[in-house]
């Protein structure tokens, strides 16, 4: 188990940034996905204990994270998602530094210093002064400071925000290439649903301070509300056609679907069961020429996950299920 | 060149059982952070400042205990000449003592530009999220940051204190030999805990501070306060408030230990020696006590601000 989260709240002042967050989190490359300000920082910070949390039990690797920080922290690699440098090192020193902080000796620290910045992709450039990398190679470095004591679990919080589209997909190479070999699992906190779907198996959805989903990426596409794309039959006309599909439209609304304009002209896109729609089609005597189910993307998935949730009872209900699902 | 690096592939360390075991995470903390006061400019000045005190109060020694020399062999015939010449140039012992008071005050001025930065840099750059991500306790990094404070007055204060003692026993007649002997642990005594008073004040300021100069000026401007307002208040009348004055505890600790009498002529118009210290040895030190407990308290808090545990 890589995390467990048991009631887990956290307030800043008058800002509730964790409400009764409860999961059990499972895998090799979790993604933790969330629109800004959805607490996962927070949620990160708490299980590596830079952070306490007000109320809630926090198991990071079947350790209490609350009593027993220094264990805790021994098996877990995190890259912040700020600046987090010490001015004047360079790349090397920095990541031995890390690393003779987790207890390996000066030595060891710089050979092994070298063997993950070689991982990381971090050539000649290692021997610069940190300050004055660019954002990719920063991120190269903070990841490497995450491994380089060969953690369980790595927390990487948004490391790929600010990079140009070629250093941000070498960095998802190589934690692709981490969860494909040997390398520790990693909960991968980002609000770019492609970084997730790229690279990892299991997913956490937050938002205000929720957990709304715990699962395989595979799951919640499952659990996702089918929808269907339907064009109804109609003349050549074009005011014949834009009366039938606004008809339709209604008709639908009025049985208590969500329908929105397909991207395709004169259709629409209906989240309610086939049999539904035709009973709906015969009631108007509207016949229907074209229904398809539409496969949605995970940004659609994530997108209506969020919204489709915002009473707070419905989250707290959905974050206890998360409990049990994952 | 890309698909090669990353050929290498990610490596498990082996257990920590079957590795050598680091050091106490507080030496690499010490370390580093002393490694990078070293590469700027503003050290080797402030350290080279120092270093020419302890080169002129080391040229004030030899010539002392040359004048002792040759008022020894001049008290038989001319006691007279011996005796004023003896008050000219003073004792070794306030020369001793002039040395750690002057030396505290250098001091202060090289933490400033060596230990402003401490904790303020990490604080500022945002590196104390990178430190408290490792298994490290706040205990250890207050004491790493403490340890390479207490590293510059060891550098400036106690060890050119031993130095000069080594110097002035070895080329000393044996008539002064003996007394001089007895100087070492008293000194060394006074010398760690200015340093140590030093050390937790600098650490104290840099963790509530974020910018190394803005710390390094406020540590001297609170020196030069307290020592100001507790000369002057002590001076009108209300001698309590002399033990504000950390050169006066100083000094007042250092005459103390060393048994130092009024001063020598040379040292009086040299104004090297301040007239007045506080009556009581014990208290002045129990003022420098409270001081270095404040450091250190200033630093705990502010860490159990920062980060949780």
């Amino acid at each position: 188990m890589l995390l467990s989260l048991r009631g887990v709240c956290k307030r800043f002042g008058g800002f509730q940034a964790l409400r009764d967050v409860t999961g059990e989190i499972e895998g090799r490359a979790v993604g933790l996905l969330g629109p800004n300000g959805a607490g996962k920082t927070t949620l990160m910070k708490i299980c590596v204990g830079l952070l306490a949390a007000d109320e809630g039990e926090v198991r990071v690797l079947g350790i209490d994270a609350r009593r027993e920080p220094g264990r805790v922290r021994a098996r877990l690699g995190y890259a912040a998602e700020g600046p987090g440098r010490i001015p004047g090192l360079t790349g090397l020193e920095s990541v031995a530094y890390a690393a003779e902080l987790c207890g390996l000796t000066r030595r060891d620290a710089f050979l092994r210093a070298h063997e993950v910045l070689d991982l990381v992709g971090l050539d000649e450039a290692r021997q610069r002064e940190v300050e004055h990398y660019s954002t990719g190679m920063h991120q190269r470095v903070k990841l490497a400071m995450a491994l380089v004591h060969d953690p369980e679990l790595v927390l990487l919080d948004e490391p790929t925000s600010g990079l140009d589209p070629s250093s941000r997909d070498e960095l998802l190479e190589l934690l692709e290439r981490l969860r494909d070999g040997d390398g520790p699992a990693f909960l991968l906190s980002t609000h770019l649903l492609h970084d997730v779907e790229r690279t990892c198996d299991t997913c956490l959805i937050m938002d205000r301070g929720q957990l709304r989903f715990a699962g395989t990426l595979a799951s919640l596409r499952e659990g996702a509300p089918r929808e269907f794309e339907l064009r109804p039959l109609a003349s050549a006309r074009a005011d014949d056609r834009r009366d039938r599909l606004g008809a339709l439209r209604a008709g639908l609304e009025r049985a208590g679907a969500r329908v929105d304009v397909g991207r395709r002209p004169g259709t629409l896109v209906v989240a309610l069961p086939p049999a539904r729609i035709w009973e709906v089609s015969r009631a108007l005597d509207i016949p229907i020429a074209h229904l398809e189910a539409r496969a949605l993307s995970l940004e659609e998935v994530f997108l209506r996950t969020i919204r489709g949730r915002d009473d707070d009872d419905a989250g707290a209900e959905m974050s206890k299920q998360a409990g049990h699902g994952a | 060149m890309r698909n090669q690096i990353f050929s290498t592939g990610y490596r498990p360390l082996p257990p920590a059982e079957a590795r050598a075991r680091g050091p106490w995470p507080a030496w690499p903390i010490a370390r580093t952070a002393l490694t990078l006061a070293w590469r700027r400019t503003g050290t080797k000045i402030a350290l080279m400042l120092c270093a020419a005190v302890v080169f002129a109060v080391g040229v004030g020694l030899v010539a002392q205990v040359l004048a002792e020399n040759a008022a020894q062999q001049l008290a038989e015939g001319q006691p007279l000449a011996a005796g004023m010449m003896r008050a000219v140039v003073g004792s070794v012992q306030d020369t001793f003592a002039i040395f750690l008071r002057t030396q505290f005050f250098f001091s202060a001025v090289a933490l400033a530009v060596i230990g402003g930065g401490l904790i303020a840099d990490d604080r500022h750059a945002g590196a104390l999220e990178l430190y408290f991500s490792r298994p490290l306790t706040r205990r250890d990094y207050a004491l790493g940051k403490l340890l390479a404070a207490l590293a510059v007055p060891l550098c400036t204060i106690v060890a050119p204190f031993v130095l000069l003692w080594l110097m002035t026993v070895g080329i000393a007649p044996p008539a002064l030999r003996g007394p001089m002997l007895g100087l070492l642990a008293p000194g060394l005594g006074g010398a760690l805990l200015a340093s140590l008073t030093l050390a937790a004040t600098v650490v104290g300021v840099s963790a509530h501070g974020e910018r190394r100069r803005t710390v390094g000026v406020i540590f001297v401007v609170i020196l030069l306060a307290l020592s100001a307002v507790g000369e002057g208040v002590a001076d009108a009348g209300f001698e309590l408030a002399g033990y504000l004055s950390p050169t006066r505890d100083v000094q007042t600790v250092v005459d103390s230990l060393l048994g130092v009498g009024v001063g020598g002529l040379a040292a009086q118009l040299l104004e090297l020696r301040s007239g007045s210290v506080n009556d009581s040895a014990w208290l002045s030190a129990g003022a420098l006590t409270l001081m270095t407990l404040a450091g250190l308290g200033a630093v705990g808090a502010r860490l159990r601000q920062e980060v949780a545990g």
